[in-house]
C-alpha cells in the first residue's frame, strides 16, 4: 500500500529586511514617491521654484521694459513666448510672475496656518466655552463673502489709508483673513480627537502641562493633515491673486502678475492669443501641480494607506 | 433619558503604606479604574468627586490647586496603563518621551533628565538601551513598550505606583517579566503599588493585601493569604471559584457567577450583590451591610457573616 503523501511539506527560509527608521515624514515620502501624478506635480513645482529664483537675478529682459520689439509679436527665436501689447518680453514676465506666485502662495499658506493652528488647537483641546467662542467666530467668518472682504481690505488698507502699499503683502493679508477657517476647523477636529487618545491621557497623568500636551502630543500628531491643508491653501491663494489682478484690483501695473498679464492680453485675444495663453497655461500648470501634490500628500498621510 | 447623579464609586476607604502592594480586584465596571483615576483627580468628564478626601501624607489631593495637582501627578504618583500600544505617543522617540516625563517636574533639570534617560531604560531592562532611545514606539515590542511606560512612570521616583491592568494586553511570558520588574522596582524605590486587575493569579503572586470591589463598593478587604485561603464574602468566594487553579487536584467545575453586575442607574436596594447571591437572607434585600471586621485584619460587607462579628450592633450603628 502506498504511503499517504503529505498534504503540505514546507521547506523554507525566510528573511526580513529591517526597515530604516521610519518616521511619519519618511514614511510619507516613501509613499508619495510611488504616486506618479504627485511626482509630476512635484517636478512642476520644482521648476516653478527654480524659475522664480533665477528671475531674482536674471531675466532675458527686464520685466517692465517696454518696446523691446514690435507689440503683439508672436513667439519667435529671440522671444520664445512673444511680446505683449506694450512690447514687453513675455518669457521674462512669466519668470517674474513665478516669483510673485510663490510669494503669494507660500506666504498665504504660512499665515493661514499661523492663524488657524493655534485657534484650532485651543478650541479642540479646551472645548467648552473656548471652543464655543472660536467655533462661533469660524462660522460667522464662513458666512461673510470672502472676495468682498478681500476687496474692501485692499481698498481700505492700501488705497484709502495707505497702510500697506498695493502689493503682494496686502493680498496675503486679505487672503489669510478670509480663509484661515479651513485650517482652524481641521485642526480643531484633530485636536478634539487626539485629546482623547491614551498617550495624551498618559502624559497628563505624568503631570505634563497643557502647553506641552498641545505642543508635544497633539500638534505633532495632527501635522499630516495640517501639511495637506496648507498645501491646498497655496493654489487657492495663487488663484485668488490672479483673479484680483485680472480684475485690476491686485498688483499694480508693471508687476508681472500672471493674472494681470492675462487681463492685458485679453483685448487682443483674437489676433495675439499667445499673450493670454502664456500666463494662463503657467497658472493652470501651477494650480494642477499643487493640487496633485496635495492629493498625494493626503494619501501619503492617510493612516489607512499605511503599508 | 432623565438626568441625575450616578454614584459610580461609593464610600471607598482604604490606606496604602510605603512598600506595600495592594491589589484591587473586581469585575469590569465595578469602579476599580475610577477609584484609581480619582486618586490623581483625573476622572473623565462629567464625573467628579462629590465628597471625601484623599490624604497623601498630610496633603489632601481633593483640595489641591491645579498647579499642585499637576506637580503631584507623575512626581508623587505614577500610573501605568493597560495598553502600552496606545499610551505612547507614536510620533515621538521613546527616549524623548521618558525625558519629557522628567522635564515636566522640577526634580531634574533638562540636562539631568536627558542624562537619566538611558539609565532609566536600562533599569527597566530594555536590552541595548543606548541604541533604543532613538527608536519610535512602533519599533518596540509590546513588552518593551510597557517597560518604557514603567520607565516613564518611575523616572521621577514616585512614592506610589498605580498599575491599571498592566499585563492584560501582553502575552503570558512577557506578563511574568513585567510583574517581576514592577515588584523589583517598587522595592528599590520603596514605593507603594496599587495593582488594578481581574487576574486573581497575579494578585496572589504579587500583592500583600487585596481589596475586592463590587458595584463601586469595597465588599471585602484583607491580607492576600487570608482572602485566598478563607474568602468571606460570597462575591469573593465566587470570584475565586470561577478561576482555574493549577495547584488544586479536585475535579470541581469552574463556576461562573450568574447574572450581571448591577446597572449604576438601577442599583438594587440593600446589599448590591443580593440579586446574584446564593446566601441572601431577608435583611439583604432592604438594608446595606456595613464593612465590618470578620476575621482579624479581614473586613467584609455581608449580613450573613455578621454572626462572626464580635459586636454586630456596635458596627451597625457606625
Amino acid at each position: 500500500m502506498a504511503q499517504a503523501a503529505p498534504v503540505i511539506q514546507p521547506d523554507l527560509e525566510l528573511s526580513y529586511e529591517m526597515p530604516e527608521q521610519a518616521t511619519l515624514l519618511s514614511d510619507a515620502w516613501r509613499r508619495i514617491r510611488r504616486n506618479r501624478l504627485a511626482l509630476v506635480g512635484g517636478v512642476i513645482i520644482a521648476i516653478l521654484f527654480i524659475t522664480a529664483l533665477i528671475s531674482i537675478v536674471w531675466t532675458p529682459y527686464p520685466v517692465w521694459l517696454q518696446a523691446v520689439g514690435p507689440t503683439y509679436q508672436p513667439p519667435s527665436a529671440g522671444h520664445p513666448l512673444g511680446l505683449d501689447q506694450a512690447g514687453r518680453d513675455i518669457l521674462s514676465r512669466i519668470m517674474g510672475g513665478a516669483l510673485i506666485t510663490i510669494e503669494v502662495g507660500v506666504g498665504s499658506a504660512i499665515i493661514v496656518s499661523l492663524i488657524g493652528i493655534p485657534l484650532g488647537l485651543l478650541a479642540g483641546f479646551y472645548r467648552g466655552s473656548v471652543d464655543t467662542a472660536i467655533s462661533f467666530f469660524i462660522n460667522i467668518w464662513y458666512g461673510i463673502p470672502d472676495l468682498l472682504v478681500a476687496l474692501i481690505l485692499v481698498f481700505v488698507l492700501s488705497d484709502a489709508l495707505h497702510l500697506i502699499p498695493r502689493g503682494v503683502f496686502v493680498i496675503i493679508v486679505a487672503f489669510s483673513l478670509t480663509r484661515w477657517m479651513d485650517v482652524a476647523r481641521l485642526v480643531r477636529g484633530q485636536s478634539l480627537a487626539l485629546r482623547e487618545r491614551e498617550f495624551v491621557e498618559a502624559a497628563r497623568m505624568s503631570g505634563a502641562r497643557d502647553f506641552s500636551l498641545l505642543l508635544r502630543h497633539i500638534f505633532p500628531n495632527a501635522l499630516g493633515p495640517i501639511i495637506v491643508q496648507a498645501t491646498f491653501a497655496i493654489p487657492a491663494a495663487v488663484l485668488f491673486e490672479a483673479f484680483l489682478s485680472f480684475l485690476g484690483l491686485g498688483l499694480p501695473s508693471p508687476t508681472p502678475s500672471w493674472g494681470a498679464m492675462a487681463a492685458d492680453g485679453y483685448h487682443g485675444m483674437d489676433f495675439a492669443p499667445h499673450i493670454v495663453l502664456a500666463p494662463t497655461i503657467a497658472l493652470s500648470l501651477t494650480l494642477m501641480a499643487f493640487n496633485w501634490v496635495g492629493d498625494g500628500l493626503r494619501d501619503a498621510f492617510d493612516p489607512r494607506m499605511r503599508r | 433619558m432623565p438626568g441625575g447623579t450616578l454614584n459610580a464609586v461609593d464610600g471607598i476607604s482604604f490606606d496604602v503604606d510605603r512598600g506595600e502592594i495592594v491589589g484591587i480586584v473586581g469585575e469590569s465596571g465595578s469602579g476599580k479604574t475610577m477609584t484609581a483615576l480619582s486618586l490623581l483627580r483625573l476622572i473623565p468628564e462629567p464625573g467628579k468627586i462629590t465628597s471625601g478626601k484623599i490624604l497623601y501624607g498630610e496633603q489632601d489631593v481633593v483640595q489641591m490647586s491645579d498647579e499642585e495637582i499637576r506637580e503631584f501627578r507623575g512626581n508623587e504618583v505614577a500610573m501605568i496603563f493597560q495598553d502600552p500600544m496606545t499610551s505612547l505617543n507614536p510620533v515621538l522617540r521613546v527616549g524623548f518621551q521618558v525625558e519629557e516625563a522628567m522635564a515636566a517636574h522640577n526634580r531634574f533639570t533638562r540636562q539631568q533628565a536627558r542624562d537619566r534617560v538611558i539609565p532609566m531604560l536600562q533599569r527597566v531592562r530594555i536590552p541595548a538601551a543606548k541604541d533604543r532611545v532613538r527608536d519610535y514606539p512602533h519599533q518596540f515590542s509590546g513588552g518593551m513598550r510597557q517597560r518604557a511606560m514603567i520607565a516613564m512612570g518611575v523616572s521621577n521616583e514616585p512614592s506610589l505606583l498605580i498599575a491599571d491592568e498592566p499585563t492584560t494586553a501582553l502575552d503570558v511570558t512577557v506578563q511574568a517579566s513585567i510583574i517581576e520588574l514592577l515588584r523589583d522596582i517598587s522595592r528599590e524605590l520603596r514605593a507603594a503599588v496599587i495593582l488594578i486587575t481581574h487576574n486573581m493569579a497575579l494578585v496572589a503572586s504579587l500583592c500583600n493585601r487585596v481589596i475586592v470591589m463590587y458595584a463601586g463598593r469595597i465588599v471585602e478587604e484583607g491580607p492576600t493569604r487570608a482572602i485566598f485561603k478563607n474568602p468571606q464574602h460570597p462575591y469573593t468566594w465566587s470570584l475565586l471559584r470561577s478561576m482555574p487553579r493549577v495547584d488544586e487536584t479536585t475535579r470541581e467545575r469552574l463556576i461562573s457567577i450568574k447574572g450581571l453586575p448591577p446597572d449604576l442607574g438601577k442599583m438594587p436596594p440593600g446589599c448590591k450583590f443580593h440579586p446574584r447571591c446564593k446566601f441572601r437572607v431577608d435583611r439583604c434585600l432592604t438594608e446595606e451591610p456595613p464593612l465590618a471586621e470578620v476575621d482579624p485584619g479581614q473586613d467584609a460587607r455581608c449580613w450573613v457573616l455578621m454572626k462572626n462579628v464580635q459586636n454586630p450592633e456596635a458596627i451597625a450603628q457606625k
